[in-house]
């Protein structure tokens, strides 16, 4: 398959309320400020009201605007489930970043009552293997965790834009990503969604550290 | 930016580059085009359209409105068009059936400022009951029909449209699907004019009164002018030719830019003749010479095959026995929504290359996320309580809003479903023929959007159905637009202001139809609910009750928003019963390791999970 030299398929996954489609926004302006062709696209029934939300972010790619099976070059997984639901875009290429803190669906917990006792929730373990599965390039961190750290639960997406450019993968210094964004980030928050995003960073830093000496 | 203008997309800066949502390129492209008065009825995926509008109606100097329907939408902004604005009007693909017979009579009597329907398409129903194809309107009601790729198409196809809507006296549809609506692009501004159109209302009743003789005249005219319009298209630039090779490629929609990509990865450029269709009537010059040069034919589209159709016709025209591939030939599925596997293993397919190898990754089982009533939503506590009364048996028809989601486990609150306002005549006809009381519901949006003649309706032939009308205040499921449902009916304080319009009241509107029996009342107070439902349940007729709470998501939006009470479960009393979620579904109350908890996080202490746990295990 031909690629354009510095092109790049990004693909976002969650839950509604994690901010997946904010993160793509952020992602889209970015590159879009930095001269690059964007297209961006979203899938989102009814994300209000906690349902399963992508959204992908192709950076010089050409004008469609899905994913083709295997399409993916980084998948931002802001959910265990949800990062596992991205595999049909994740081949040996791909590069997983995945929060390993779960949003439990709710439905479980109502098959679970009316007696279906064995749906439960896949233990992360499982996930990463189907992960490891189709690539080796998994990187995890407890972005949750990090973002309560940081101050608002709700700087998931934060923590993990960090830690996409943390890791350098995409070639561009993590500084230049936190000045644009602390351009457009609404002043009242940008103390927590600049310390979400450095908590983000310094993972993605070791992360690479590991992953390199792998 | 940095100047005080209220969105990016106001800017006049021609030739700036930015990244736009479809939708938001539609706009644009009105704006442009100097659109004066704009109306819409929310609907996924064309939401964004309405409220960008609103959001910069003032500083871009045009009339807005939320219609209260997408009849009424096409109808205002059709009469303004007559006095000379050009106007837009916004909807899903669904919201042109309400409009139908407006809709169907308006290109007879012509346009004088241009105008453009939106109808956003949804193949596989990904947010809608069907997945209709509305291109067909262009040869059965004479619409000039665009049919964006990209949002680029979506901003300087809405600008011609208003060219083109002059130019002919037709007015035009443009119809986005889903992925290009909700696809940001890169998108190139042109610039705004400088000034608008006149308006004025010139009287000319044979011109604009389609009576019989006006109608069969305006019939005949009609014919030339939508052969104009093929014309006009014609030279638009929307149909781009690339490539001279002999195997064809004909595409529409969001399939153009599959198709295109799909080249583009296979290194396939030089086999193939790629022809984008960007409106329809497709004018015949264009597929005849396209036919004509090449050997054979794949078209790439999505719902029906229309223009298989028409390629097949050209070809037959031109005396061309080529194979024409497609949906017929089972290349492409006949529903559906497409995406880039489908078309690269169609082109694969046409082109005889290898079937593309993909390494089969296995897929765990994954627990499903389907969308599910809010903590604390208002119409959860509605259900309960309506059901608790109604009983098991009852026929309970919903309407489309969040309350669909009372369909299945565990609420059991949706029988019947059909469209917009269907709950109470569908209601009506369980009555008569079962002799049995049934229950509508419906939304405080959906009441005025078309509940108001189904229920007269059902008062006049006296239908033993009880409508419960379930008033948050605001069209929530397409994204909280204002609704026109007044303060008036409610028993607590205003739940902010700002965006909610004068009002009207849906008890008065009862009551004004007929209605004897008219209860209006929080369904979080107990004790006024369970009188009110068990009076109706016992009632003669048709009778209505009201139930008055604001949606939490939108108080939250709003910032008038205060978390009522935190409850929590004591692991000491509660004796795994499940009822609270067998009963009620609150995804803030889950079960982990055979316990029970509520999640302080999701919890908005609506208190509902107390009334129903019978060991008083839930305390705040
Ligand atoms: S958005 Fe509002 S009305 Fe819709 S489910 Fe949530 S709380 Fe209920
Ligand atoms: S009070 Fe009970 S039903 Fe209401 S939101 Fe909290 S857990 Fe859900």
């Amino acid at each position: 398959m031909e690629r354009s030299p510095g092109s790049c398929r990004i693909l976002i996954a969650g839950t509604g309320g994690q901010g997946v489609i904010t993160a793509a926004h952020l992602l889209a302006d970015f590159f879009v400020q930095r001269g690059r062709k964007v297209v961006s696209g979203q899938l989102h029934g009814m994300a209000q009201r906690g349902g399963a939300v992508q959204a992908t972010v192709m950076i010089d790619c050409g004008i469609g605007p899905q994913l083709s099976s295997g399409g993916a070059d980084v998948v931002l997984g802001l959910e265990p489930v949800e990062t596992a639901r991205a595999l049909p875009s994740i081949s040996s290429k791909t590069t997983v970043f995945m929060n390993t803190a779960a949003v439990i669906p709710y439905l479980l917990s109502l098959q679970y009552v009316l007696g279906e006792k064995s749906a439960h929730y896949p233990s992360i373990e499982e996930l990463q293997q189907a992960i490891r599965g189709a690539t080796s390039r998994l990187v995890v961190l407890d972005a949750t965790a990090l973002a309560k750290r940081a101050g608002s639960i709700r700087t998931v997406n934060v923590v993990m834009l960090g830690c996409l450019f943390g890791s350098g993968l995409l070639g561009i210094a993590a500084e230049q990503f936190l000045d644009a964004f602390m351009r457009t980030a609404p002043p009242r928050l940008a103390d927590v969604n600049r310390q979400a995003y450095l908590y983000g960073v310094e993972s993605g830093e070791s992360l690479a550290v590991s992953k390199e000496a792998q | 930016m940095g100047t005080a203008l209220a969105h990016e997309i106001l800017q006049n800066s021609p030739g700036l580059t930015a990244c736009l949502l479809g939708n938001l390129a539609i706009v644009r492209g009105a704006l442009e085009a100097g659109v004066q008065l704009c109306t819409c009825y929310p609907g996924t995926p064309a939401s964004e359209v309405g409220d960008t509008l609103g959001r910069i109606a003032a500083d871009a100097d045009i009339h807005f409105e939320y219609s209260i329907n997408e009849k009424v939408a096409v109808e205002v902004a059709f009469g303004a068009c007559l006095a000379g604005a050009r106007t837009l009007s916004s909807m899903k693909h669904l919201g042109v059936n309400y409009a139908g017979d407006p809709l169907s009579t308006m290109p007879y009597v012509g346009v004088e400022g241009g105008m453009v329907i939106v109808s956003a398409g949804d193949p596989s129903a990904i947010t809608s009951p069907n997945e209709q194809d509305q291109r067909h309107l262009s040869p059965s009601l004479f619409y000039p029909i665009l049919d964006p790729a990209t949002p680029q198409d979506a901003l300087d196809m809405t600008r011609f449209g208003f060219e083109l809507s002059e130019q002919t006296r037709l007015p035009v549809i443009l119809r986005p699907t889903t992925r290009v609506c909700h696809t940001g692009g890169m998108v190139e501004f042109g610039s705004l004019p400088e000034k608008k159109r006149e308006i004025a209302f010139e009287k000319d009743p044979s011109r604009y009164v389609p009576i019989p003789i006006n109608a069969r005249r305006m019939r005949q005219e009609l014919i030339e002018r939508y052969a104009r319009a093929a014309e006009l298209l014609s030279r638009s630039g929307f149909f781009p030719r690339t490539g001279e090779g002999k195997h064809g490629i004909v595409a529409s929609g969001v399939g153009y830019a599959y198709a295109s990509q799909a080249i583009h990865d296979l290194g396939i450029a030089d086999r193939v003749s790629l022809l984008q269709i960007g409106g329809y009537p497709i004018p015949g010059r264009i597929l005849d010479d396209f036919v004509r040069s090449v050997e054979s034919i794949l078209v790439v589209e999505e719902l029906t095959p229309f223009v298989e159709e028409r390629v097949t016709l050209a070809a037959f025209h031109a005396d061309r026995r080529i194979p024409i591939y497609g949906k017929r030939s089972r290349h492409f599925p006949l529903a559906g929504e497409y995406d880039p596997d489908l078309v690269e293993d169609a082109l694969r397919t046409y082109l005889g290359l290898a079937k593309r190898e993909r390494p089969a990754v296995p897929v765990p089982d994954l627990p499903p996320r389907p969308p599910v009533l809010c903590p604390g939503c208002p119409h959860r506590t509605s259900f309960y309580y309506v059901r608790k009364i109604f009983g098991k048996q009852t026929v309970y028809c919903n309407d489309i809003g969040c309350y669909t989601l009372g369909y299945g486990e565990p609420l059991h609150s949706c029988d019947l479903l059909l469209c917009m306002g269907a709950s109470i005549s569908q209601a009506t006809a369980i009555a008569r023929v079962t002799g049995e009381r049934t229950v509508a519901y419906l939304g405080d949006s959906t009441f005025f959007h078309s509940g108001l003649t189904p229920l007269a309706n059902a008062v006049t032939n006296g239908d033993k159905v009880t409508v419960i009308v379930l008033n948050n205040y605001v069209t929530a499921m397409t994204g909280f637009q204002p609704s026109i449902a007044a303060q008036a009916d409610a028993p607590s304080p205003p739940v902010g202001e700002g965006r909610r319009s004068a009002g009207l009241s849906i008890e008065q509107a009862a009551r004004g139809l007929g209605v004897q029996e008219v209860f209006s009342v929080d369904q979080f107070d107990e004790e006024s609910t369970v009188a009110a439902l068990r009076q109706v349940k016992t009632g003669d007729g048709v009778n209505v009750v009201i139930f008055n709470s604001a949606c939490v998501v939108h108080e939250k939006q709003l910032g008038v928003y205060r978390k009522r009470r935190q409850f929590a479960i004591d692991q000491e009393a509660c004796t795994q019963c499940s009822l609270c979620i067998r009963m009620l579904g609150c995804p803030a109350i889950h079960v982990h390791e055979e316990r029970f908890y509520i999640d302080e996080n999701l919890c908005e202490g609506c208190g509902l999970c107390v009334r129903v746990c019978k060991q008083h295990a839930i305390l705040r």
